[in-house]
Parts: C-alpha cells; sequence; structure tokens
C-alpha cells in the first residue's frame, strides 16, 4: 500500500495514476488521515498567506487560530493530547493554496485544516478536500450558494447580514431609496441581488447601481451620480483599497452621514482605521461581531489577543470566527473520540457549541454553516463601533437564501443528500448537501 | 441634466490633474533620460508612505511635500548610481532592472510597513468645499491638487527651459554625443534628471495620499495610468503631459458619467489603442531631426 501511495504520487495526472486512484485512494486515505491523532499529539493545518496582497487580513486570522490553539493546549489539549499547528505560506496565490492544502492532507496528514479567506481560495482548495475527504473551517463572511460535504462555514452569510440590516435601514432610520456601490466581482453582486430582493419586499426603492473596478480609487463621478440620484442611503460593497478612498472622498465633496449615510456588511475596525475615523463618523456596518461587543468572553479575548501581538491591534468579525472555529474544531474531536474526517463531518462538527466573544454560537446541525448574531454597529470618532442595534437571538445560516432561492435548501440529513454522499468521490463528484425542495 | 454634466465636467479637470501629478515625474525621465522607469508607481509609493510618516510626527501635507520630494529624490540618486548608471542605452535592460527595482521597493516596504493600509489625513484648511454648480461643493484638496498640476509642470518647464541646468540636458536629449563633445558631463546631467523625476513623484504620492489609500501594492494603478498619459501625449514636449492627461481624465469621468465606471475604463483604453495608431509617438511626439 505505502508505495502504492508513493507511485500514484509520482504518476499524478498519467491515466495509469488516476486508475489506481479509483481502485485504491479512499480507503487508504481515510486511514492515513485518521493518524493524525497517533502519539501525544493532534496535527492541524493552518492555511493562510503571509506574504502577498491580502496578507493584511490573511494574517490576522492565522493569528487568532494561534492563540486559540495555544489556549487549547494550556487547558490540557484535546483527549490529553496536545494541538500541533501545521503552518503553511498561501503567498495570496489562489494556486499555492490548492497545493499547500494537497501537502497538509497527504503529508502531513492533518486532522483538519483551518483555513482560506476569499471565496477564490476556498473554491481552489475545495476539490482536493473533496476529493481526499479532508475537512475544512472556513471563517470568513461570504456570498453562499454553496455547501460541501467536507467544509464548515463559521462566518456570515447575507441572510444574516441583510435580512435585518435593510428592513432596519429602511424602518429606524427611515431611508428608503437605495444608491448601491460595490467592486466589480461576484460578492458584491450576489450580495446586491439578495439587497434588491429585500426593499423590494420591506417597500425600499433601487435608485442606483454602480460597479467599480477593483482597485478603483477614484470616486468623483460616482459621488456625483450618488447625489444627483436623490439618494437617502449608500449601500456599499466595495472592497480593499476602494473602501478606504471612497469614504475619503465622501466627505471631501461635503456629504456627512447625516446627509446620506454609508451602510456596509464590509467595511470593519480595520478600514477604518486607515481612512482615517473622522471619514467614517457615523456610517453603519452590519456585521455578527465587533471589537466593542459588551461580554465578559469578548474582554477577555481582546485583552489575550493584544497581550500576545500588541497593543495596537484591533480585532474584527473574520478573526473573531478563526478564533471559534478552532474551538470548535477541539471541541469535535474531543465528541468524536476521533480524528476520522467522516467522524468530524457526522458526529463531532454538526450541532456543536461555543460561547464564543460575540455570544453563544452554534454551527447548524443540517447545512454545515455557524448560528450567528447579527449586530449594527455606527462608526465612531475612535474609528470603533457603536453597536446600535443586536438580535433578539441568534439568527439561522440559510446558504440559499429563501428570497432568491425559494427551492433550494442545504441538509446532509437529508435521505437524497445521504445517497449521493454514500457514494465514492470517483463515481459521483458532487459532495454538496444543496437539495431541491 | 446639463448642471450634472457641468459640474462633472469640472470634476474631470481634477481627475487630470491627479494623472497629470502621477505622470509628470515618468515623463521626466523617460523623456529626457530615455528610461523606461518601470519602478515609477513604487517611487510614488514611497512618497506616500513618507507623507504617512511625516503625518504621524504632525505634519501635514505641506510639510510632507518637501519631505518626500527629498526622500524619493535621494531613492532615485541611489538606484541610478547603483543600476541605471550601467545600462543606459539599453532598454530593455533598464525595463527589466526597473521592474526589479520596484518589486524590491514593494517588499522592503512591506517588511518595515507591514501590510495594512496606511491612513494620511488632508490638511485641515483644505478641509471644505465651494460650491460652484449642481449639487455637490467643489472640494478645496481637489482645487489644490489642480494647482499643485500647474506647479509641477510650471516647476518643471522653469528648470529645463530657463535655467543653464535644464539647457545642457536639452543638449543632452538632442545630441548626447556631440554634447559629451562639448564639455557637457552627460553622465552626471543623467544622473540629476533622474533624481528630479523622482523627486516629482514623490511629491506625487505626498498630494495623493490624502484622497486615495495608502498601501504598499499602490504603486501599479499609477503607473499604468502615467504610461497611458505619455504614450497618448507624447514625450517630445512639456505639453503632452496635461495634454494626455485631459484627455484621459475628461474622457473617463464623463464615460463613466454616461455609462459607469467599467465601461468608463474600458472604452477609454479602446480610445488609446486607436489613438496610438493615428499618432505612433503621441500627440506631441518627439521626432528627431535629421
Amino acid at each position: 500500500m505505502g508505495t502504492g501511495v508513493k507511485r500514484r504520487t509520482f504518476l499524478k495526472g498519467a491515466t495509469v495514476g488516476a486508475g489506481l486512484t479509483l481502485t485504491t485512494g479512499p480507503y487508504h486515505f481515510v486511514r492515513s488521515i485518521a493518524k493524525a491523532a497517533e502519539g501525544d499529539t493532534i496535527k492541524v493545518g493552518v492555511l493562510h498567506s503571509l506574504s502577498g496582497t491580502i496578507a493584511i487580513i490573511e494574517a490576522s486570522l492565522h493569528n487568532a487560530e494561534l492563540l486559540a490553539i495555544e489556549e487549547i493546549n494550556a487547558k490540557g489539549g484535546v483527549m490529553g493530547k496536545k494541538l500541533v499547528p501545521v503552518i503553511e505560506d498561501t503567498q495570496s496565490q489562489v494556486q499555492v493554496f490548492a497545493e499547500k492544502a494537497k501537502k497538509l492532507l497527504l503529508d502531513d496528514k492533518v486532522a483538519a485544516v483551518l483555513g482560506c479567506y476569499t471565496s477564490a481560495s476556498r473554491q481552489s482548495v475545495l476539490p482536493i478536500f473533496e476529493q481526499y475527504n479532508g475537512v475544512l473551517l472556513y471563517p470568513t463572511l461570504y456570498e453562499a450558494q454553496e455547501c460541501s460535504k467536507n467544509c464548515f462555514y463559521t462566518g456570515a452569510v447575507p441572510n444574516q447580514q441583510l435580512d435585518d440590516f435593510i428592513p432596519w435601514i429602511i424602518k429606524t432610520l427611515g431611508r428608503k431609496k437605495f444608491y448601491m456601490v460595490g467592486s466589480n466581482y461576484i460578492y458584491p453582486k450576489e450580495t446586491n441581488r439578495e439587497v434588491k430582493a429585500l426593499l423590494e419586499k420591506h417597500g425600499g426603492q433601487n435608485v442606483g447601481e454602480e460597479y467599480a473596478p477593483l482597485g478603483h480609487t477614484e470616486f468623483s463621478t460616482i459621488i456625483n451620480n450618488i447625489s444627483g440620484s436623490g439618494a437617502e442611503v449608500v449601500f456599499s460593497d466595495l472592497v480593499g483599497d476602494s473602501v478606504v478612498a471612497f469614504y475619503k472622498q465622501f466627505k471631501q465633496f461635503g456629504i456627512t452621514a447625516d446627509d446620506i449615510p454609508i451602510c456596509t456588511p464590509i467595511t470593519t475596525e480595520q478600514e477604518t482605521a486607515a481612512m482615517g475615523p473622522e471619514n467614517a463618523l457615523g456610517h453603519f456596518t452590519s456585521f455578527n461581531y465587533f471589537q466593542t461587543v459588551d461580554t465578559p468572553e469578548n474582554k477577555s479575548f481582546v485583552e489575550r489577543y493584544k497581550a500576545k501581538y500588541g497593543k495596537d491591534q484591533v480585532t474584527n468579525a473574520v478573526m473573531e470566527a478563526a478564533y471559534f472555529s478552532t474551538y470548535f474544531l477541539a471541541q469535535a474531536i474531543a465528541k468524536a473520540k476521533s480524528t476520522d474526517p467522516d467522524a468530524l463531518i457526522y458526529e463531532g462538527l454538526p450541532g456543536q457549541e461555543f460561547a464564543a466573544p460575540g455570544g453563544p454560537v452554534k454551527i447548524d446541525e443540517k447545512n454545515h454553516h455557524t448560528w450567528l448574531w447579527p449586530r449594527i454597529g455606527k462608526a465612531r470618532p475612535d474609528g470603533q463601533f457603536d453597536i446600535v442595534w443586536k438580535a433578539d437571538e441568534r439568527t439561522r445560516p440559510d446558504p440559499w437564501t429563501k428570497y432568491l432561492y425559494p427551492h433550494k435548501s442545504c441538509d446532509f440529513t437529508d435521505k437524497r443528500v445521504v445517497e449521493r454522499l454514500k457514494k465514492s468521490w470517483s463515481q459521483e463528484k458532487d459532495r454538496s448537501g444543496t437539495i431541491d425542495i | 441634466m446639463t448642471q450634472a454634466l457641468l459640474s462633472q465636467f469640472l470634476i474631470g479637470f481634477s481627475v487630470a490633474a491627479i494623472l497629470a501629478i502621477s505622470a509628470i515625474g515618468l515623463a521626466v525621465i523617460f523623456g529626457v533620460a530615455g528610461v523606461i522607469n518601470m519602478a515609477h508607481g513604487q517611487f510614488i509609493m514611497v512618497g506616500a508612505y513618507t507623507a504617512a510618516v511625516v503625518g504621524q510626527m504632525g505634519g501635514n501635507t505641506f510639510w510632507a511635500i518637501p519631505a518626500s520630494f527629498i526622500v524619493v529624490a535621494l531613492l532615485g540618486l541611489v538606484v541610478e548610481r547603483a543600476v541605471i548608471q550601467w545600462i543606459y542605452n539599453r532598454p530593455l535592460e533598464t525595463l527589466l532592472a526597473t521592474w526589479g527595482v520596484g518589486i524590491i521597493l514593494e517588499v522592503v516596504m512591506k517588511l518595515i510597513f507591514g501590510p495594512q493600509l496606511y491612513y494620511v489625513g488632508s490638511p485641515r484648511v483644505l478641509g471644505g468645499g465651494i460650491r460652484l454648480i449642481g449639487r455637490l461643493p467643489y472640494p478645496y484638496y481637489r482645487l489644490f491638487l489642480i494647482g499643485m498640476a500647474i506647479l509641477m509642470l510650471a516647476a518643471t518647464f522653469i528648470v529645463l527651459y530657463r535655467t543653464n541646468f535644464g539647457l545642457k540636458v536639452r543638449a543632452v536629449r538632442r545630441n548626447r554625443v556631440i554634447s559629451g563633445c562639448l564639455g557637457i558631463d552627460t553622465a552626471r546631467i543623467d544622473m540629476l534628471i533622474f533624481m528630479f523625476g523622482s523627486g516629482l513623484a514623490g511629491v506625487a504620492g505626498a498630494v495623493l495620499a490624502p484622497i486615495k489609500s495608502v498601501s504598499t501594492t499602490m504603486g501599479f494603478t499609477y503607473a499604468v495610468n502615467s504610461y497611458m498619459v505619455l504614450v497618448l501625449g507624447g514625450v517630445g514636449n512639456l505639453l503632452g503631459v496635461p495634454t494626455g492627461a485631459g484627455l484621459i481624465g475628461q474622457a473617463e469621468t464623463l464615460l463613466a458619467f454616461k455609462y459607469n465606471s467599467v465601461i468608463g475604463e474600458l472604452l477609454v483604453f479602446i480610445f488609446i489603442v486607436i489613438a496610438i495608431r493615428v499618432f505612433p509617438r503621441g500627440i506631441f511626439g518627439y521626432y528627431e531631426r535629421v
């Protein structure tokens, strides 16, 4: 068997190799991945970009995960075994994510991988996790419409950021005319589709929709259009450098948050610091977590994070998710008493609860996404957010939102899905839990 | 509608000014020393970070302008002495070498400042705006940028056309060998003009930082825009920069207003490709006199 693997890797891509995969692959890998827990340690993959363009945010996720691992080990580890992080730098390049994911699963034989940030990186590694039956915990908010057997999504999906936010803007702020501004790629476009559906339902009005190329920093025209459109509120899903330039120029054209507030599901504490708090002042962000969340768990989390990584560090929602994902994983291994991927996927992780900094969170029993606490923050003079609204109870994640996809759902307990997943990867390449209802 | 269009037209001037400010340093180096400086965007980035450091020490943009000019001019000196001086007149090599310099600068800045975005505020006196036409006030800072563009062009004009040094520069550009024979130290002229052009890139970084974002990867966009300005405007004459910047700036804003930013950018690129077909050396191209 051992030589079979070597030959297989060696012949990767060749038809002979592919034939061997089909016959000996799945069984062998399930067994070898289960070896992650042999000895006194359990290996956990940490897969983030520590260099390149998105290292800005990914390094903070990496830090949050290492903090959690350190804490878990300090409390005695999992089943008496220490968690050992296997760290890979993915260099902000999509193809490197795929290579390193393969290495973590096949060479290091980790129990599970904490990692990825952008949707592109997640999509590049998912086929690998599905083929070799690994477990990925993915912490970012994302556009949803996906649910893979091998991935657990601990960030917010659109229904958790928008379903309360849009009606709140219309009713509490009393602003009905929306102007949508986004970066020109999938996340903003999908998010805005959801926003438009919600506007229709709650009596809002879409007075304009515009997309700027990624990295665009000249917003004078868009701001002129906004002011001419009679918009009462701007809904922004701009990302990266564009966020900072847009808020700065918005203020320079003399528009304040009292005239037209910018409402967004993206702008975090990191961006308000980069644009200067005076430019963010009074604008609104919808997130499940802010650094200012007033719980004892969060106070202690922020303190511990700053103690480890420096006083001027700020925490944000994706980091919080990266942090509690690590605890989810540790608890799941303890519950399943195994690092076997199927044991984690079917027994360990679903239904897992944790008292996270932002409040008690839970992995949904059916759809691999996470119950979170929607909140709305208003940027204040020091760049932090005042939480002006919070959901009464945590919100169920809905990867196929009911407004856009009333006939789709994700349910890993559904018979049809169970049947589909029983087949091996080579027979049935669809590892998703999506079903028609 | 006409009012909105008119205010859009006025905004176009500030966009053109931003393009001119970022392109002028490149025009000087390319037009005189003949070096295609692929690290131009990174020089602007270093200027912006200098402004961020000046800001953290309590200074505003007015302090940052001379500071960035000096810092980036010195950087230009180092690059010229260490790399460029050995490979003048070998366009392909200078292209690759300066590209490498750009990558090194990005990595070094990331090591020093970390990967996060940096904050640079605008001076308080330039905070408000003046009501001209349409609903929105015209921001003072954009008026200031138009002023800066004119000032930087004027300064370059004076240096090149009203000083003894400028006379030598133009002589070297016209005929390097004869100038050398007549006793002009051409290597020194190249070095000084490279420093001057780099300094201008630094100033661009300092004045653009307050309305844009500051990160180690910001340089690329500015470099692309600057090349477009030069390709369209030409480098034979200093007028090429404002002409190229004005045409692209206005086209981009008006098209973005009429359609949207994505289509605006696309149409501008198509427009430039056609322009190159008509004016292969740019509108103010430099033609050898035979």
